[in-house]
């Protein structure tokens, strides 16, 4: 059976690994970035039906990767959650006015994270 | 800061108090092209009080003017003299045609006598004779030399004339008529023409004193009114000048005054004023200058001391700033490990790695308890710092109050029941759908509600919310442990709570209702709070109510 491709853009190796685990029980396929530039390379290369990306990135900006993404016919419907990191004033809104479908803020519950994940592109 | 020294005599620098008319742009063009500039500041160099130098002027003027009268009276004293010798004049001219006359009556009356033949006549002849002798010994005795001469001559002749006129009057009585006549044609009569001829020169000399007399009267009456028009002319002249020259060195100072006040009060403290006075005025301008150095001093020693609290602020400034910027960085970069640590131990609870020995149970959920207090703590150091730093930006939306109240009851009902305490959480039913942050309210009402469950150990918490007026009145009543008189107005100020042993008992930031005091007052509105130890609080909060009135419901 084909999962779905999740990728996920994020600097920080725990919580790479923390996701990678938790999609390791479900038939999501994970595959990684750890810069927004690789970010957004590796999207128009892999086209992933989902995309997790952190606010805060080297190189290139979550909200800036995003943006390309969107303006990039090949990846404008995929759906892309961003995870902010203040989560306080206007984060949520900078990230809805980027593009993006969804947003969890940092910490965000690994439960709340899947079922996000589910919603937007449901397993197979 | 300009230097500028404001001059005597400078007239550009100075200008007039007055709209300058005519007269004074005369004075002006006077005091700048003329010597009497000179004069005004040698007058104003005089060291000498104004009272001094206005009464020297006005006793000056005051002699001028008496001068001038005594030199009027002797012109007038000198004029009557003269009238008088021209009367006299008249006199002598009136004296010599009398004489003239009294000749030719005696010459009348000895025609008459021969022709009579009467010796009575000769006694008219006679009176003429007296007459004519008195009336010559008068012109005598005022005579000049030369007149004596021509007098003595017409005497020596009236004598011989005489005596010629008895000789007649002897023939006439001894009827010798012819040799009378004969006498009278031959000798009287040359005689009497003899004596016409002196007289006549000397009417004719008298006439010539008193014409020449005449016109040296009128030529001095000219030369009088010439030189006292001259000297009237040159006293209001001299007292013109005295004036203008006294009054100027007065105004200018005065000008110059105005002039110096000016700039001090456009704020040019290092302007100087400079008058050539050794009077009041020059006292008072020292005076000025005094002052101006002063006020000069002190806006130095002002401006020095605002430039160091300028640069001071600007420091503190950029330490608040640098304090607010690490504070938020740290919080970031404290919610990425953050998130690892609290995921983890939630994939563990949730069983992702396999059953949870039940052993590992407790010490796995006290993980996640201080996990999500320290999360708490980080996000609330996070708010305060990005208030303090004036970057808190309130996201104005609409909201629903009813759904704030049922989010914070949602939240904190499982709290409240493992507590043993019950919630009532309502609202007024005709609120408006409101303006406002109401992700910072709903934080706000949240923040209240969780202290009051956490500082009460039975009964109950309450939450209503109400219009009142133009206000929305937030309401979070408890019956916990209360709080000290003396304490209540400490309990919004950063990391406060009422003692520390309490703050072990009961955990929290203590930056909470910090928080919420400046969420409320960003929305304009207050909090507050009443207390009785041992019987609960409650705590209130105000926020107008605003209405967006173009939208929906």
């Amino acid at each position: 059976m084909s999962g779905k491709t999740v990728l996920y853009v994020e600097d920080n190796e725990y919580n790479l690994k923390m996701v990678r685990q938790l999609l390791a029980h479900t038939s999501y396929r994970l595959i990684e970035a750890t810069d927004g530039e690789m970010g957004v390379v590796t999207a128009l290369k892999e086209m992933p039906d989902l995309i997790l990306m952190d606010i805060q990135l080297p190189k290139l900006s979550g909200l800036d990767a995003t943006r390309r993404l969107r303006a990039d016919p090949q990846t404008a419907d995929v759906p892309i959650i961003v995870i902010t990191s203040f989560a306080l004033s206007g984060d949520d809104q900078k990230a809805k006015d980027a593009g993006a479908s969804a947003y969890l803020s940092k910490p965000y519950s690994p439960r709340e994270l899947l079922q996000m994940i589910r919603k937007l592109a449901p397993e197979n | 800061m300009s230097k500028r020294e404001v001059t005597f005599l400078d007239v550009t620098l100075a200008p007039s108090p007055t709209p300058t008319g005519w007269a004074e742009k005369l004075a002006r063009f006077l005091l700048s092209r003329s010597p009497l500039g000179k004069l005004v500041r040698w007058v104003a160099a005089i060291k000498a009080s104004v009272h001094a130098k206005l009464l020297a002027g006005f006793m000056f003027v005051t002699l001028l003017f008496i001068g001038m009268g005594v030199m009027s009276l002797q012109t007038i004293t000198k004029m009557s003299d003269q009238a008088q010798l021209l009367d006299e004049a008249h006199e002598r001219v009136h004296s010599s045609q009398e004489i003239q006359h009294a000749l030719a009556l005696q010459m009348n009356f000895t025609a008459m006598a021969l022709l009579l033949k009467d010796e009575t006549t000769v006694e008219n002849i006679l009176r003429e004779n007296n007459r004519f002798s008195n009336t010559l010994a008068r012109l005598e005795k005022a005579a000049q030399p030369e007149e004596v001469e021509l007098i003595q001559r017409i005497r020596a002749a009236q004598g011989e004339a005489l005596t010629t006129v008895a000789d007649i009057a002897n023939l006439v009585r001894d009827r010798k008529i012819d040799d009378a006549m004969r006498l009278q044609l031959t000798k009287e009569y040359p005689l009497y023409q003899q004596i016409e001829g002196l007289v006549n020169q000397l009417v004719q000399r008298e006439r010539e004193k008193m014409d020449r007399l005449r016109a040296s009267v009128a030529a001095a009456n000219r030369n009088t009114l010439i030189l006292m028009a001259g000297s009237a002319a040159a006293l209001i002249l001299l007292a013109s000048l005295l004036g203008f020259v006294i009054s100027w060195s007065f105004i200018l100072p005065v000008q110059q005054a105005h002039g110096f006040l000016s700039e001090v009060a456009k704020g040019n403290f290092a302007a100087t004023i400079n008058v050539p006075n050794r009077d009041e005025f020059g006292a008072l301008a020292d005076r000025m200058n005094h002052m101006s150095q002063e006020l000069h001093d002190l806006y130095e020693s002002q401006r020095r001391g605002s430039e160091e609290l300028r640069r001071l602020n600007d420091r503190l400034q950029q330490a608040s700033k640098a304090k607010s910027d690490f504070l938020a960085n740290m919080s970031h970069e404290l919610r990425t490990p953050m998130n690892a640590i609290l995921g983890f131990v939630e994939m563990v609870l949730d069983g992702i790695y396999g059953e949870v020995p039940p052993d590992l149970k407790e010490p796995l959920t006290d993980i996640q308890t201080n996990g999500k207090h320290l999360l708490r703590l980080i996000n609330d150091v996070l708010d305060l710092s990005k208030i303090e730093a004036g970057r808190m930006d309130l996201v104005l939306a609409e909201y629903s109050v009813q759904d704030i109240v049922e989010t914070v009851r949602a939240s904190l009902q499982s709290l409240a029941l493992e507590k043993g305490l019950e919630l009532v959480a309502a609202a007024q039913d005709d609120i408006p759908v409101a303006l406002g942050d109401g992700k910072r309210i709903t934080q706000c009402l949240m923040n209240l509600v969780g202290n009051a469950l956490k500082f009460s150990k039975r009964g109950s918490v309450a939450v209503w919310v109400e219009r009142q007026g133009d206000d929305l009145l937030y309401r979070v009543s408890d019956t916990g442990i209360g709080i000290p008189q003396h304490e209540l107005e400490n309990i919004f100020t950063e990391f406060q709570q009422v003692d520390t042993a309490i703050t072990r008992e009961f955990s929290g930031t203590g930056l909470g209702l910090n928080i919420t005091k400046k969420f409320v007052e960003m929305h304009g509105g207050r909090i507050w709070v009443e207390s009785e130890l041992g019987k609960g609080s409650t705590f209130f909060f105000s926020i107008p109510l605003r209405v967006n009135h173009g939208g929906a419901t």
